[in-house]
């Protein structure tokens, strides 16, 4: 991770050399494209290579609507094996993510960087089953046995919000590398009989106080509309 | 300033993100409580000279064995619907021939509640009888319980 973030720095380091030579050389209008940005997650692929309890795909897309403003979506699916001392219990759903994106980076000439932080509305539609579970008895003289009949509960659905802060780098023309981070608060989730979502897709482990978060590596593209 | 403030709103966002879920501190699977009183003065506790507490077919259970008690936690199977426990008591000396043994029979059905991710499910104990083969205990009561889902007061009164 931290080699990523050197890797991200050494990028802007880099870019902003090329934009000094620029301006050494002659002078280039501060330009900028402005058009729909199109782009996949990568570690979530990665993420179910290391992790064989994990598997999901999510695609980003952001639309630039003013000099700093940004409006940003997200959407994928996800399932994932949620494993504790005494339950086994699988998520598989897909979520929708909407919201802006405000860029607080003050960029070069035309260089088109982003610090941003973000707000999202959140929802997802997803089943949870309970693979199996044992008594938690307390003690080791009489335990109990697993019970491995699933358990399936769908058309679960839950809402919930993000703050988001991350970068964007763009590395080559038109072409982005981005990292973000995002916090969740659950505004609704829908809850199984007699259990309890502890997972949902999109905004990962539910923590006892209905919070959450998560992060992405995205390689996006911008297919310019205009410049200016 | 707006890179600070930005750098302030991550690591508190960071902080809060912190939190404790993963021990579980819950109650669990509840014990059945057997406390023992006086069979002449039913209202004085009694305690059990030399008590020894198993399981029919098990090990005696390590906190009880030959220990001077008014007052016991016992567990109950949780994967069958009956439990038979065998308590010896020896009121005389530690020789194996005074040894007293009376066995008491527990029946129920069970059901699973859940509780937390840590803690995972409890089970319930319901319609509990329970009946005794009257050896050193003289009496107990009650003889059923609707249900068994806490272990915070005693369950059954014994009196010998």
């Amino acid at each position: 991770m931290l080699k990523y973030i050197i890797s991200f720095c050494l990028f802007i380091t880099s870019l902003s050399n090329v934009a000094q030579e620029k301006e050494a050389l002659d002078t280039v209008s501060n330009k900028t494209a402005y058009g729909l940005r199109l782009g996949i997650d990568i570690s979530k692929p990665i993420m179910g290579v290391i992790d064989s309890n994990s598997s999901g795909l999510e695609f980003v897309a952001d639309y630039r609507i003013t000099k700093n403003w940004y409006i940003a979506a997200e959407f994928g699916t996800q399932e994932e094996i949620t494993v504790e001392d005494y339950t086994n219990s699988t998520s598989k759903g897909s979520f929708y993510k909407i919201g802006v994106n405000y860029n607080a980076y003050d960029n070069w000439l035309d260089m088109n960087n982003e610090i941003f932080v973000g707000f999202r509305y959140a929802t997802s539609a997803f089943e949870q089953t309970l693979n199996s579970f044992r008594s938690n008895t307390g003690s080791d003289y009489f335990s109990g046995n697993p019970v491995t009949t699933p358990i399936t509960t769908k058309e679960l659905t839950a809402h919930w919000t993000e703050f988001v802060l991350g970068i964007k780098v763009e590395t080559f023309k038109n072409l982005f590398l981005g990292f973000s981070f995002s916090y969740k608060i659950m505004l609704s989730v829908d809850q199984p009989t007699n259990f309890k979502t502890l997972y949902v897709p999109g905004f990962n482990r539910v923590f006892e106080t209905e919070t959450g978060f998560g992060f992405n590596y995205t390689i996006s593209y911008t297919i310019p509309f205009i410049s200016k | 300033m707006k890179k600070n403030s930005i750098y302030i709103l991550f690591l508190a966002l960071v902080f809060t993100a912190c939190e404790k879920d993963d021990i579980c501190l819950s109650p669990t699977t509840p014990k059945l409580v057997v406390r023992f009183y006086d069979n002449a003065n039913q209202t004085a506790l009694k305690s059990v000279e030399r008590l020894s507490i198993w399981a029919d077919g098990k090990d005696t259970l390590s906190i009880y064995k030959s220990v001077s008690l008014d007052s016991v936690t016992i567990p109950l199977n949780v994967n069958t619907t009956q439990t038979i426990y065998h308590l010896k008591t020896n009121t005389v000396d530690g020789n194996k021939a005074n040894n007293l043994i009376n066995t008491i029979t527990i029946n129920y059905t069970t059901t699973e509640e859940y509780i937390s991710r840590s803690c995972g499910f409890k089970t319930i104990f319901n319609n509990v009888t329970i009946s005794s083969n009257n050896g050193w205990i003289q009496s107990f009561t009650p003889t059923s319980l609707t249900k068994i889902d806490t272990q915070t007061s005693a369950h059954v009164k014994i009196y010998h």
